[in-house]
């Protein structure tokens, strides 16, 4: 089962620091899965982790990434 | 007390320490495992967490890290205000004076309530209240040949901020002899001066000014005149430096001095090469 982790209560940067130092958690090549409010932090969750380098699939205000 | 009365109590202080580990079955060297970030480090130190040459592993580097900053005047406060905001773990502030009016202007840790208080203390205060996650042990004592080897004794790194070429050469040799990496600095007037040093690997500071300036050469503080936010432009770029090396992160000074003309707004990156018959990092 991937990891899971809600930053909808969050606002930036304390999203893209939960979903950075989670995926450091994991190791590479394992997904995790990223529960967005919409806005700024759906908009910039699945960014900031493509520019990391990582694989992303959005699905709604669900962001699956998959560490590299 | 006498040196080798404190060199007395250190060592027993050792052996127990060492006798603890053993007995646990750790190597005398470990560290006790410390536990990842918590919430409040994580919104503390967001924003250098996400930067992406910066994550929880660099962060528990600065956390384990204990250093001591030579100095709580006009570098050292720069120095250890940014040391301590940024979560480095432990910091010794070591300075014998005491805060002068005329120390203000460039003294950021330094207020005029404090002003015939000691600097050590004054800012202690100051950085506990900055970051209370921070372990601060003030010296109130000047470092000297004779004391200069205990006192760098258990850090992981030394950030010389002092106001003299004697001290300067003094923690230069100690740094060397303990192994331990030192962050150099300086400024007169306008110019500045900063040099990361790792004994063993890159030049010390006697290696790239093996002698004083002559004696006409060398003013204090008080002759040459600085103004404040030149003394807090060398003292930020120790700070990083020093930052740098504790995280691991690649060093663009690892073999070089950085000269700063604050008059002229230049930089020159001078390379510093190891001399092999250096007294001071020859063996190290």
């Amino acid at each position: 089962m991937a990891a899971t982790l809600d930053v909808t209560a969050l606002t930036c940067p304390m999203t893209w620091v939960r979903t950075k130092l989670a995926l450091e958690r994991l190791p590479a090549g394992e997904e995790l899965v990223v529960l967005c409010a919409p806005g700024e932090a759906l908009e910039n969750v699945p960014r900031s982790a493509r520019e990391a380098g990582h694989d992303v699939a959005v699905e709604g205000a669900v962001v699956r990434i998959v560490r590299r | 007390m006498s040196t080798d009365r404190r060199g007395l109590f250190r060592h027993a202080a050792r052996a127990a320490r060492d006798a603890a580990r053993a007995a646990q079955g750790l190597p005398a060297d470990a560290r006790p495992l410390r536990p990842p970030l918590d919430d409040t480090e994580l919104e503390r130190y967001g924003r250098q967490l996400v930067l992406p040459e910066w994550g929880e592993a660099q962060q528990l580097r600065l956390r384990d890290a204990s250093v001591l900053v030579v100095g709580a005047g006009a570098l050292g406060s720069p120095v250890a205000l940014y040391l301590a905001g940024a979560g480095v773990g432990r910091l010794g502030i070591l300075d014998g004076d005491d805060v002068e009016l005329s120390n203000l202007h460039r003294q950021p840790l330094h207020f005029t309530p404090d002003v015939g208080s000691a600097k050590a203390h004054s800012a202690a205060t100051k950085l506990r209240f900055l970051n209370p996650a921070v372990e601060i042990a003030p010296y109130q004592v000047r470092l000297d040949e004779d004391n200069a080897d205990l006192l760098i004794e258990d850090h992981d790194l030394v950030v010389d901020c002092s106001d003299s070429f004697a001290t300067r050469y003094t923690v230069n040799a100690a740094c060397c002899a303990a192994g331990l990496p030192l962050v150099e600095g300086g400024v007169a007037g306008w110019t500045g001066l900063v040099m990361p040093i790792r004994p063993g690997e890159s030049a010390c500071y006697r290696c790239a000014f093996p002698q004083p300036p002559p004696g006409d050469a060398q003013p204090t503080c008080a002759q040459a005149g600085v103004l404040g936010p030149a003394a807090g432009v060398v003292g930020s770029l120790q700070a990083l430096a020093a930052i740098r090396i504790l995280a691991g992160l690649p060093d663009p000074l690892e073999r070089a001095f950085l000269q700063v003309d604050l008059a002229e707004a230049t930089t020159l990156r001078v390379s510093a090469t190891r001399r092999s018959d250096c007294p001071d990092c020859a063996g190290a």
